[in-house]
C-alpha cells in the first residue's frame, strides 16, 4: 500500500480540538478560534489572561492570537491527567492552576516594582527586556512564584506550542506535518 | 468485593509487564494485569505533540531531590503500555563489560549473570517483536549471533552528515537496531518516517506492547484492568508468602485482588514505593526489605546532546524519533575524555517544531522565529548518553505527603559522582569535536545548568543473594519466593545504551523461568 494512502486512512479517527463553553453550549474549537471569538475564560481573570497573552507575544510572535490565554485557560481547567500542557512535562506539580496564577503573579508584580506598570501595559521593547532579564534571573524586583527561568521555560513552551506545534505552525515553517492520525481542525 | 483468585497478577502493563502477561498466558496461567492508567488503543495515538502528553504520568506526582534530579515525566508512562507506548525503540544491547563491571574495574556491581546468560532471550525477543538493523557490523564490538529479522532502516541526510565526521574522530556509525519494522514483517506494515514514534505508533510499525507482548497476552486470555492503582502488595500471616495485592479501582474503591504470584513490573520508581508501603509486623521495613536495599541503587544515564545547523536542506523532519546510526567506540568503560563509565553514541533523529525551539533555549521572539526557519531545513543532533554508577544514597523512599488514597508519595534522590559529571563534560566535548568536522554551518553543545537525565534504572537490584540485592537474576525475590519484581529496576549497574531491549529479554528469562518451575514456586 502507498504511504500516503496508509495514513489517509488513519486519518480523522480522533478528537483534537478543545471544548469551550460558549452561551452554556460545549463547543469544540481551537485555541485561536476561542480568542478570535472571544470566548469567555473559564478560570483565568481578564488581567491574568491579558498578562498571558503580553508574555506570549513576547516570546513568540503570533502566539496572541493563536490564542495563548485560551489554551492555558482551557488547560488548567481540566482534570489534570487530561492537560496537554507542557507544564505536565515540566514537573509542575498539579492544579496547574496555582502555578499560573503564581507566575503571572510574580511577573506583574516585577514589572510593577521596576517598570511602574503591568507586564501588558510596558512598551514592547520593554517587554523584550524583561523578558530577557527574566530569562537570566536577573530581575531585581522578582519576589515571590516560581523562579523567573522557571517561568520563562514554562510560559515559551506554550508559546511555541500554539504557534509552531499546530498543523498550521508546521505549515509556516515549510515543515510536512505528515499524520498518522491526524488531529481534527488543525489542532 | 470479592474479586476471583488468579494464577499470577502483574502490576505495571508496561515494557516488562507485557512480556511476563504473554509468556505466562501461553503457559495457560491465569493472568491478571492491573494498571493505573488508561487501557490505550492505537487509534488513541493521535499525531500530535500535544495529544502525546496524555500518555505520559499522570496521577500521584514523584518528588524529586539531589543534585541531579530524575526528569520522569518525559520518560514514564501512565496506562496500558507504559512508558514503551512512546519509547523511541532504540534496540541496543548491553556489552559483555556491563555484566562484570565490577570484575573488570572494581566498581559497581556485577550482575549475576553474564552477557552469554541473556543472549539468547535478545535474540528470542528480536524473533518475537522484529528488530531491524545490521548484527554483523555490531559485532566489532560484541559476540556474534543471529542476523536481525529484518535489514536496516531507511536512512536520511540528517543522519548521513554524521558519517564522515565521526570516522574521522574515530567513532564509526553503525545502523542503529530499532525495534520497528523496515519492512512489512508479520502482518506488521513498514515504517513511514513520519517521525512520530514519541507520541505513540497507531500503524503497528513501532514494537510496543500494544502490537507486541500485550496483544499476545489478551489473546491467550489475560485480563487487563486499567485504572487499577496497587498499593500495597499484600502476605499472609507469617509474613513468608505474598498472597495478593491491594488496590484502588476506577471508582477509587478500595479492592483486594488474590493471587498465586505477584509481580511488580511497575515503573523503577514505583516498584520500590508499592514494596516500602506493604510493611507489616513481619515485614517493618518494608517488604524484601530486611537488608535495606529496596529503593536503594537507582541509576539514570546522563545525555549530551550536540547541535549542529546546516545551510543545506537535510530534511530535520525526516526519519524516525530514535537514531539512524549507533557507536559503541566509547563503550569501554574507560575510553571517555575523563571520569569512568561508558558512554554510548547516536546520530540522526527526526525532529518536530518542538525539538527546533529546544536547541536554541535561549532565544525568543523574532531571533526565535528566525532560528526556527532556519531549523526547519538544517537542524541535526549528535547524542551521547553517559552510564552514571549505582550509589547508595541515590534511592526511592516514602515521603509524608500522601496520594488520594493515603499512599505516601515516592521521593527521588538523585545526584551523579564526580566520574559521572567529568565523563558527561567530555562527551560533549567530543560531540562538539564532531560536529565541527561535518559541514554544518553552526555548531553548540545542548548545555544547561541542568545535567539531562534519562532511563531510569535500579531499587530493586539482582544479585548473588540476600546480602547484595533484593532479587536473584529471574527477578524473584530473595525473601519471598512468590514475589517477583520486572523491569529495569532489578538491573544491578545500567551500562549507557537503551535498557528496553535488556527489559525485554531479562523479562523473557525471567517469565519462562517461573512459568518452568511453577509448581515449586507456588508451593505453599
Amino acid at each position: 500500500m502507498a504511504d500516503i494512502e496508509r495514513r489517509a486512512l488513519m486519518k480523522g479517527a480522533a478528537l483534537g480540538a478543545l471544548a469551550f463553553t460558549v452561551g452554556g453550549t460545549t463547543v469544540m474549537l481551537t485555541a485561536g478560534q476561542a480568542h478570535a471569538r472571544n470566548v469567555p475564560f473559564r478560570t483565568l481573570k481578564e488581567n491574568e489572561a491579558d498578562t498571558i497573552a503580553a508574555l506570549g507575544e513576547t516570546l513568540v510572535p503570533g502566539a496572541r492570537n493563536a490564542g495563548i490565554a485560551h489554551f492555558i485557560d482551557q488547560q488548567i481547567s481540566v482534570p489534570p491527567e487530561e492537560a496537554l500542557l507542557q507544564a505536565r512535562i515540566l514537573h509542575v506539580r498539579p492544579p496547574f492552576a496555582n502555578f499560573y496564577r503564581a507566575a503571572i503573579g510574580a511577573v506583574d508584580r516585577a514589572s510593577d516594582k521596576v517598570y511602574g506598570a503591568k507586564f501588558a501595559q510596558l512598551s514592547t521593547d520593554v517587554q523584550r527586556e524583561f523578558v530577557g532579564l527574566m530569562r537570566q534571573n536577573k530581575l531585581e524586583g522578582w519576589q515571590g512564584g516560581p523562579p523567573g527561568p522557571f517561568v520563562y521555560t514554562v510560559f515559551r513552551s506554550d508559546a511555541v506550542d500554539v504557534v509552531y506545534s499546530t498543523m498550521d505552525g508546521y505549515e509556516m515553517l515549510g515543515v510536512p506535518y505528515m499524520p498518522h492520525i491526524a488531529p481534527d481542525r488543525r489542532w | 468485593m470479592a474479586n476471583e483468585k488468579v494464577d499470577v497478577v502483574i502490576v505495571g502493563a508496561g515494557a516488562s509487564g507485557s512480556v511476563y502477561a504473554s509468556v505466562l498466558a501461553k503457559a495457560g496461567k491465569k493472568v491478571l494485569l492491573l494498571d493505573n492508567g488508561p487501557d490505550w488503543q492505537l487509534q488513541d495515538l493521535i499525531s500530535s505533540e500535544f495529544w502525546g502528553r496524555r500518555i505520559r504520568p499522570a496521577g500521584a506526582p514523584v518528588l524529586l531531590d539531589g543534585k541531579n534530579p530524575f526528569g520522569y515525566t518525559a520518560q514514564a508512562g501512565w496506562g496500558v503500555g507504559g512508558a514503551a507506548l512512546h519509547y523511541f525503540a532504540n534496540f541496543p544491547r548491553y556489552l559483555p563489560t556491563d555484566y562484570k563491571i565490577k570484575s573488570e574495574h572494581g566498581r559497581a556491581h556485577d550482575w549475576p549473570i553474564s552477557y552469554q546468560d541473556v543472549a539468547p532471550f535478545y535474540d528470542k525477543v528480536a524473533a518475537e517483536i522484529g528488530v531491524s538493523g545490521d548484527a554483523k557490523q555490531e559485532e566489532k564490538w560484541r559476540p556474534a549471533g543471529p542476523a536481525y529479522p529484518m535489514p536496516p532502516m531507511k536512512t536520511f541526510p540528517n543522519g548521513e552528515v554524521w558519517l564522515e565526521a565521526a570516522k574521522a574522530n574515530g567513532v564509526q556509525l553503525v545502523p542503529a537496531a530499532v525495534g520497528m519494522t523496515s519492512q512489512d514483517w508479520k502482518g506488521r506494515p513498514a515504517c513511514l518516517y513520519d517521525g512520530w514514534c514519541h507520541v505513540g505508533c497507531p500503524t503497528g510499525a513501532l514494537a510496543n506492547p500494544v502490537v507486541t507482548y500485550l496483544q499476545q497476552a489478551r489473546k491467550a486470555k489475560a485480563e487487563v484492568r486499567p485504572f487499577s492503582t496497587v498499593t500495597r502488595v499484600l502476605t499472609n500471616q507469617a509474613g513468608t508468602r505474598v498472597t495478593g495485592v491491594e488496590y484502588y479501582d476506577a471508582q477509587k474503591q478500595r479492592q483486594v485482588q488474590e493471587a498465586s504470584v505477584v509481580i511488580l513490573a511497575a515503573w523503577s520508581g514505583q516498584n520500590p514505593r508499592i514494596l516500602l508501603n506493604s510493611s507489616t509486623d513481619k515485614h517493618p521495613k518494608g517488604l524484601a526489605n530486611k537488608n535495606e536495599l529496596v529503593g536503594k541503587f537507582m541509576m539514570t544515564h546522563h545525555i549530551a546532546p550536540t547541535w549542529a545547523l546546516f545551510d543545506e536542506d537535510i530534511t530535520p523532519h525526516m526519519g524516525t524519533i530514535g537514531a539512524q546510526f549507533m557507536s559503541y567506540d566509547r563503550y569501554d568503560k574507560k575510553s571517555g575524555g575523563a571520569g569512568f563509565g561508558s558512554s554510548f553514541i547516536v546520530a540522526g533523529a527526526a525532529m518536530k517544531t518542538n525539538d527546533f525551539a529546544q536547541a536554541r533555549f535561549d532565544l525568543f521572539g523574532p531571533d526565535l522565529h528566525a532560528f526556527m526557519k532556519r531549523a526547519a531545513k538544517g537542524l541535526t543532533r549528535i547524542t551521547i548518553f553517559g552510564e552514571g554508577l549505582p550509589r547508595l544514597e541515590n534511592r526511592v523512599e516514602l515521603a509524608s505527603d500522601k496520594d488520594e488514597f493515603g499512599m505516601p508519595l515516592a521521593r527521588l534522590t538523585h545526584s551523579f559522582d564526580d566520574d559521572a559529571l567529568a565523563l558527561w563534560s567530555s562527551n560533549y566535548d567530543l560531540g562538539v569535536k564532531i560536529a565541527k568536522a561535518t559541514k554544518a554551518k553552526e555548531v553548540w553543545p545542548g548545555r544547561g545548568p541542568v545535567v539531562p537525565t534519562t532511563h531510569l534504572h535500579g531499587g530493586a537490584i539482582m544479585g548473588t543473594g540476600a546480602a547484595n540485592s533484593v532479587t536473584n537474576s529471574y527477578g524473584q525475590t530473595h525473601e519471598v519466593p512468590n514475589l517477583w519484581m520486572a523491569g529495569p529496576c532489578v538491573f544491578p549497574s545500567e551500562g549507557a545504551s537503551n535498557p528496553t531491549y535488556t527489559i525485554f529479554a531479562v523479562s523473557q528469562r525471567g517469565a519462562e523461568h517461573l512459568a518452568s518451575n511453577w509448581n515449586t514456586i507456588t508451593k505453599a
